[in-house]
This record gives structure tokens, sequence and C-alpha cells, in this order.
């Protein structure tokens, strides 16, 4: 089989920049893993379907199984990595944290960026808004109900005063 | 009490959220590899020949592994049930199954590899359901098993004919399930890596390291102290990470003949064809009843399809049984109970196991109660399981609070109000279970700890137990952390890693709460007691006059006499000791009770017991079903920490009602499945989910930690019972299909309209 050349893409991640010589077709998903050894999105079916390698692109939730590296250059990649870490957790962290939200934690990151564009965009959604925006992760172990608490708590944490930034293109 | 009780944030969870907690996929070994294991297209085939020869040569292969590299050591839980050899060398038994391997430097030259592999097969008659493999001449799967019957368990308790001839009422009826699947979020993964001394270091997501560890040095011809399965974040299990994998010994093979590390990351699909899934089931059961409705006599025959190996065969077919036994009084039963080889996956224990039986025994109780004019909660506390009783199978109930939990999640559901008083298509159902803190498992049973003081008053906990998902890392701590009278911050876990840590049965049986709480409290209490004797001594007071709380020790009564916990430690390194502690916890179950032979005698120590009730509307036009409300009550003898106990009951009502009695089956084109992952296989979302109640009810088991037993199966098991109950409710009719698909719905609607 003739190898396929590899092509030179940029991505820029939690606000740094990776120059990358990369297979063309590696998706962001094997990019952030295999080149940046960020392994915090999850590959749990690699069809689109459950959510768990959701990171945001210019904000907004993109199942990264699905998006090839290229396309992602010139955009804002952010993945759980870039949110807060043990000790400085992000709001959202820690509800997920402090509501019992997590159990196995497989679907945690993807969960909880897919909470964090909700809620840059909707700083006071609903339960059932709430319940919409997670449609897309699939988590096996909680059945959902102390996610959607979390999700609702963090909201409160962080509305009205929109301590959430919202990141560049993620307005509706 | 300052720990115990409490719903503080869980130890592990941290972690999780900031995408540090690393699962077996995300580990990478310097020098690395990758593996990729080629599986049989065929359901059922004679391997002739193999030629891995061009494979072998394509640059960048490292390893080829094929049947002649295994030791065809077989598999099965049980020593009459050993039948899987791991990469087979005489012939496949379904599609997906492991006939060679390749570790390569990327995936990709590993994916060609597998192109590059040459294999002859003889393809043999296949057979896919169990009336397929029990119909007479048809082809045997293994030449051990006659008609292809892999386990039969037979019970007879009472006198079952006479128990029918007294009755005043006696239905019968016939309820079916196809196979569901786990779909834990985590896809199996595995990284293996040999040292010079060939130590193996291996990692994959798992319910008990020490159930794995064993049965791998058995099949890798290795002695046990050199198979070290490591700890690592696990993705969830429901039942299905109990065994040994083949990828587990694939893996092993790779990296032992590249020698370099190998990670083999199976696809979802692979997930769903080849560790396991749940059995189908058809279950025949007879029910005869007084006038007032008290169970008199129950007859059931159950048929399991196993797929193509025994797995935990006699375990599979009896747990149904033993769970509705347990639940429901029932003087004379008898049940026969048979698991059916077919060429099709492997099937293995599942967290809501035997759907259509359990199902099955709660319909009919619903229609008893009809034609007797008695109310369905009504029948289900005059045939609750008491405290005190005897199973039928003779294990004693020590604590049972079945009624309490009718009672208060009937009250909850505000379900006198509403039963035969709602609008058509509205209906409120109820469901009724019973498991397992642990099986007699052997010299596996027993589960022990380690405690560890640090000089400036902290512990480290050493503990076979693993946590899955559901919190036991968070329980462990909890426990030792109350007993010592220390905070849960100074504690320090080392847990589930065969190198350290000792035997523990695993998170398998619901035993872990029960059996590894128990080893780690009675560890905290010798570390403790040991301690005190130094403490004791600069207190001017008795060892059992003190008590440790907030870090400190003090004399009962008299809190002003103290000394610091750090203080208590250091006073006896000053005297030459060292203090650690030990414990060790064997419940107490019959060792002579054995799952087909003699299944007789003490199952389990103690038991948990759980209702769940559902109210649903049912739309006649299109047979969906829109969950309004759930109450999940369930006797979990004492809630260690009642936020995690909640998640249980709600996580395992979603899976066990939600997605097992709505949507989830898989679909067949003979032995191929046709729906292995997310996209067609439906699983609860969470725009799906109903409001859920969760009750907590302690009935305080005497010989629990602080009376805990177990939380939340038996509200996984009772939730699919709940929603047929309430589905039939709603519509008027009976389904003994599942799942309640609208199709069935419809159909059950149609019938019920025709006949007027």
């Amino acid at each position: 089989m003739a190898k396929i050349e590899k092509i030179r893409v940029t991505l820029r991640v939690n606000g740094e920049e990776y120059p990358l010589f990369i297979a063309p077709y590696l998706t962001l998903f094997e990019a952030l893993r295999e080149e940046l050894h960020l392994t915090g999105a999850k590959e749990s079916c690699g069809r689109g379907a459950c959510g768990s390698c959701t990171v945001l692109l210019d904000g907004r939730p993109v199942r990264s199984c699905l998006l090839l590296a290229a396309e992602a250059e010139g955009r804002e990649v952010t993945t759980i990595e870039g949110l807060g870490r043990q000790g400085a957790l992000h709001p959202i962290q820690e509800a997920f944290v402090s509501h019992h939200a997590i159990q196995c934690g497989f679907c945690t990151p993807g969960m909880i960026l897919t909470a964090k564009a909700l809620l840059d965009r909707n700083p006071d959604p609903t339960e059932e808004e709430i319940r919409a925006a997670l449609s897309g992760n699939i988590c096996r172990c909680t059945g959902y109900k102390k996610i959607v608490e979390a999700v609702k708590a963090a909201s409160a944490k962080t509305a009205p005063s929109g301590a959430i930034k919202t990141a560049p293109g993620s307005g509706e | 009490m300052s720990i115990i009780g409490k719903s503080a944030g869980r130890v592990d969870t941290a972690a999780k959220a900031t995408g540090e907690a690393l699962f077996s996929a995300d580990l990478t070994l310097p020098r690395m590899l990758v593996g990729k294991v080629l599986r049989s297209p065929h359901a059922h085939a004679r391997i002739l020949h193999v030629d891995t020869s061009r494979a072998e040569r394509l640059p960048g292969v490292r390893a080829v592994v094929t049947g002649t590299d295994s030791t065809q050591e077989k598999w099965g839980v049980f020593r009459y049930t050993q039948d899987q050899a791991f990469l087979p060398s005489d012939k496949v038994r379904f599609i997906g199954e492991e006939v060679a391997a390749v570790a390569a430097i990327d995936e990709e030259t590993a994916l060609e590899a597998l192109d590059l592999i040459r294999i002859e097969y003889e393809e043999l008659p296949a057979v896919f359901s169990v009336e397929e493999a029990m119909r007479p001449g048809a082809p045997l799967i293994h030449d051990t098993n006659p008609g292809n019957i892999n386990v039969n368990v037979k019970i007879d308790v009472g006198d079952v004919e006479k128990g029918f001839i007294e009755s005043y009422y006696v239905t019968e009826g016939t309820f079916s399930a196809p196979e569901d699947s786990y779909f834990q979020a985590e896809p199996y993964a595995v990284v293996a890596s040999f040292d010079s001394s060939g130590n193996l270091d291996i990692w994959m997501p798992n319910a008990g390291p020490h159930l794995k560890s064993k049965p791998l040095s058995n099949c890798l011809r290795m002695p046990l102290n050199k198979v070290r399965v490591r700890k690592i974040t696990i993705g969830g299990a429901f039942g299905g990470r109990s065994e040994i994998s083949p990828a587990d010994v694939v893996c092993a093979l790779l990296a032992r003949k590249a020698g370099l590390p190998v990670k083999i990351v199976y696809t979802r699909e692979e997930n769903t064809v080849a560790t396991r899934q749940a059995h189908s089931m058809i279950a025949t059961i007879k029910t005869g009843v007084d006038r007032e409705g008290h169970v008199i006599a129950r007859d059931i025959t159950c048929h399991m399809d196993g797929g193509a190996y025994s797995s935990t065969g006699p375990i599979a077919v009896s747990v149904p049984f033993l769970c509705m036994e347990q639940a429901y009084r029932m003087e004379n039963v008898r049940y026969n109970g048979y698991r059916v080889f077919t060429n099709k996956p492997i099937r293995g224990m599942y967290r809501t196991h035997g759907r259509a039986f359990a199902c099955g025994v709660d319909l009919q109780l619903d229609m008893i109660a009809r034609e007797l004019g008695i109310d369905p909660v009504e029948i289900r506390l005059r045939n609750a399981r008491r405290q005190g009783d005897y199973t039928p199978t003779k294990s004693l109930v020590v604590s049972c609070a079945m009624t309490e939990t009718i009672e208060r999640a009937a009250d909850a559901a505000r379900w006198k109000e509403k039963w035969g008083k709602l609008p058509p298509f509205h209906g409120i159902g109820i469901g009724c279970n019973s498991v397992q803190t642990g099986f007699p498992m052997g010299i596996r049973g027993g589960s022990s700890a380690f405690i560890k003081f640090n000089e400036d008053g902290g512990a480290t906990v050493i503990s076979g137990v693993v946590d899955n998902g559901q919190g036991n890392e968070n329980m462990i701590v909890q426990i030792a952390s109350e007993e010592l009278g220390i905070m849960p911050e100074d504690i320090q876990l080392i847990t589930a890693d065969t190198e350290v840590t000792p035997s523990d049965p695993g998170s398998y049986s619901m035993c872990e709460t029960f059996v590894g709480g128990n080893a780690v409290r009675l560890a905290a209490k010798d570390a403790k007691g040991k301690l005190f004797k130094f403490a004791a001594r600069a207190l001017e007071a008795k060892p059992e006059d003190l008590e440790a709380r907030g870090r400190k020790i003090f004399v009962k009564g008299e809190p002003e006499r103290s000394i610091p916990f750090a203080r208590a430690i250091r006073l006896a390194l000053s005297k030459g000791e060292s203090i650690s502690g030990e414990g060790s916890y064997w419940p107490k179950v019959d060792p002579r009770r054995e799952w087909v032979e003699n299944p007789f005698g003490q199952l389990s120590e103690t038991f948990s017991f759980g209702t769940t009730i559902i109210e649903v509307q049912v739309d006649p036009e299109t047979g969906l079903v829109d969950v309004v409300e759930a109450w999940a009550a369930q006797d979990v003898g004492r809630a260690i920490n009642p936020k995690v106990v909640e998640g249980q009951f709600e996580g395992g009502l979603t899976m066990g009602g939600q997605g097992g009695m709505l949507t989830e089956y898989h679909l067949w084109d003979g032995g191929r499945c046709l729906n292995p992952d997310q996209l067609d296989y439906r699983l609860p979302l969470a725009p799906d989910m109903p409001k859920i109640n969760s009750i907590i009810v302690e009935s305080h088991d005497p010989a629990g930690p602080y009376g805990a037993k177990e939380a939340g199966m038996s509200i996984a098991m009772s939730a699919a019972q709940a929603y047929v109950s309430a589905v039939c409710n709603a519509i008027g009719a009976p389904i003994n299909e599942y799942p309640l698909t609208p199709d069935k719905i419809l159909e059950a609607i149609e019938n019920k309209n025709r006949k007027g």
C-alpha cells in the first residue's frame, strides 16, 4: 500500500499553538490523543453517536471522532484539560463532583464540555433545555438525573454575573 | 457516626472531571505496539489451515499469534464448564471469535497485516436459537454436550402438583426477551508488558483483578505472582468485566512474542460481539394461588441462549430464579433452567439478568390480582419475603424490609389515589426483586485488607476491592475513616492491584460493600486497637474505654482527656512499634452449596430487597410510551453515602427499566449481530428519562459494615418488572414479549379491541 503523504497542520488547543506533521486522514480525536497526548476526550462508539469524544470548536461542541484534524486548523479547540485542574476546578466540574454527577467518568469530559457550551450561550437554561442539550451525550451509569442537577447548579453559580466567559464564535 | 451516612463528594471524581483519570486505552508505554485481532467470519467452522507468513513479512509487524501460540488451556468459571480455548486451533463457534492477532508499529500496519493472514475454513452447519439448538439431529457445538445443553439446573421444593390441586386459581404463561447488552461507556482495552524477568504487567477494565490474574496465569502457564493485574480507572462493568477475556491472553501473547508492550483497544462492535452479551430467554411460568392471592405453587421452565461457550453458565441459569425466590415467598416450587449453546456470541451475567422471567412473575401477580379483585400492591405485600424466613433453597433471610419498600414506594407514588382511576392509556405498575450480596465462591469468597499508619496521622488502606464506577473506593474511604476516627482526606488508597493487594472476590456479585467493606472495617479496627494500647498508657486509661473521632483518641465520656491521633502513632514508633492492621471477612455461606449438584444451603449471607413503581402514558396511535414518573425504594441495609446510593437507584432504573424494557435488544441475521453500536442499539438519553424518586430503606443488617448490604441492584431488576406492569396496566392487556416496543404495544391493543 502506498503511504499517503503527511501534511502540516497547526492546531490551536487550549490557548496554545501546536504545529503538527500528520496523516491527512487523522481525526481531531486521534491528533489530540496521539500527537498532543490529551486523552481527556474518550472514544466510546467512534461513529458520532455517543458524545464521549466531544470537544469545543470555537466554543461549540463537536464530535472529535467525526472531524479531521485538518478541519480544525485556524480554529480554537478546547478540551477538558483546558477547563480546570484538581484544586482549581471550573464551576461546572465542581458542580459535577459535588452533585455526584460522575460514576465511571468515561462520558464525563464530553458531558462537561457540552454543558459548558450550553451555559455559554444560555446561562440560565430550563431543565428541558439542559436535557435537550445533553441528548447527544450517552451516560450508561447515572440515569442523567444528577448530571442535570449539576448543570442546573453550575448555571445558578455562573448566571447572571456571567462568570463563564463566552468563547468567541459561540454566540447565537 | 460522623462520616457514614453522609453524602460527601466521592474521592475519585475530581480526577474524572478534569480528564486526569486514565482508562486502559489512555495508557502509553515506550515503544508500545498496536495490537489487532483477526476474527472468524463464520458462525461455525473447522479451522483447516492458517498461513501468517505474508503478514509476518510486512514491514512494521513485530508479532503474529495464532492457535499454535496459545496453550489451548480452556476457560470456564467452573472446572466442569471449561470449554473455551483462546485462539482456538480446532474450530470457531461464533462470528467474531478470535483466530489470530498482530502487533505492529501502528494501526494501519496492524490492519494491513490482518488482511494478509490466510485462514482456510470448512464451514459447518450452525444453530442460532434455543429451538434450533435443541432440535433432534442439530449440529453439536461442543461434542461433550448432547442436545447442545450446557447446563441444566433443577430445583424442586415442596409438592408442586399438590400445590396446584389445592390452588383456588392457576395461571400459566410464556415470557420471552432477546439478547441485550452492557454498553459500558468504555470499550474493552488491554495493555500488556513483560519485563526481562518474565513479569507481566497488564491493565484492563475488570470487575476484580484477582478474578483475572489466576486464569491468566493458567492460560499463560506463568506463576501467579508474575501476573500483575494493575490498577486502572474502569468505565463501567454491569456484570460484564468479571471474566478473563481473550483480549487479555492475546495481548499478553503478542507482548511476549514481540518483546515490547502491546495495546489492544476494541472497537464498539468488538466490545459488543467479543466480550459478553446478556442471555436471551424464554420462560414458562405456572402460578397457583389461594383465594387471598397467596402463592401456593409455582412451576418454572427457563431456556437461556448462552451463545458459544459456558462462561458463567451455572450461575447464569440459577440467578434469575434465585432473585425471585428471595423476593417472594413460595413454598412449593419447581425450577428447571437450561442454558443452551448456540453459534452466537458468549453470554454472561448482566445487571438485569433474566428480565423475561422476572417480568413474567410480576405480570402474573397483576393478572391474578385482577382475577381475585385484589390491589396489585396488596398481593405483593401478601407474598413479600419477610425477615427470618428461609428461601425455598434454604437461605436464612437475616434482614429484610421488602414490605417497607412496597409500602413506602406505594405511598410516595400515591398508589391508592391512582390505581384503577387513571384515564385511558395511562397506567401505573409495580415490581419487586431481591439480589444477593455475594455467592459461594470457594477460595475467592472472602476479602482481606491491610492498613498502615503514617507518622503524621494519615493511613494507607490496601484492599483488593475494585471500583467500576459505582463508588467502591469512596465506600472504603468512608468506612476506614469512620472506624479509625480520622478524616476521609487522611486516607490514601492502594486498591485492585494483584501485586500488592490481598485477594478479593471482585465487584461481581454485589458483594463489595458487604465483603470488601467489612474486611476494611476489620482491618481498621485491628489497627485502632493496637494504637489504643499506646494511647491508653499516655491517657492513663484502659484501651477498651477509648474512642477515636476527629483525629483524636479520647476517653469515652471525657472528651477533654485526649491525645491527637498522630501523637499516638509517634508514641508507638518511639517504642519501636510501627502499627498496621489486618482484616479479613468471609461471608457466612454454605460451602457445600453447588449450583447444579446441590443448590441448597445459605447462598449469600444477606440479601437486598427493592420495589419500583412506574407511571406511564401510552400513545395508542403510535405505541410510544411516555414515562411520567418513577419511584424506587430499596432496602440497602444502611446507606453509607446516600447520594451514591441514589445514583445507583437512578442508573439501575434507567438501564433495567427505561432501556431494558422499552428500547434495548439485539437484532440478528443468523449469527451476525446487526446493531452492535449506539447508533442502532437505543440506549436511554437525557430527555427520555422521567422524574426519579429514590427512597432509601434501611434495615440495618446485623453483619453488614455499619449495617450496609447492597445498593441499587434490586432497583435495576424491579424497574424492569414495574415498566411491564405499568404499560400493561395502561393498555389493559398483558404483553409477554419484551422489550415493549411500539409494534408489540399496538398489537396488544389491537388484539384487545378485537376481543372486545
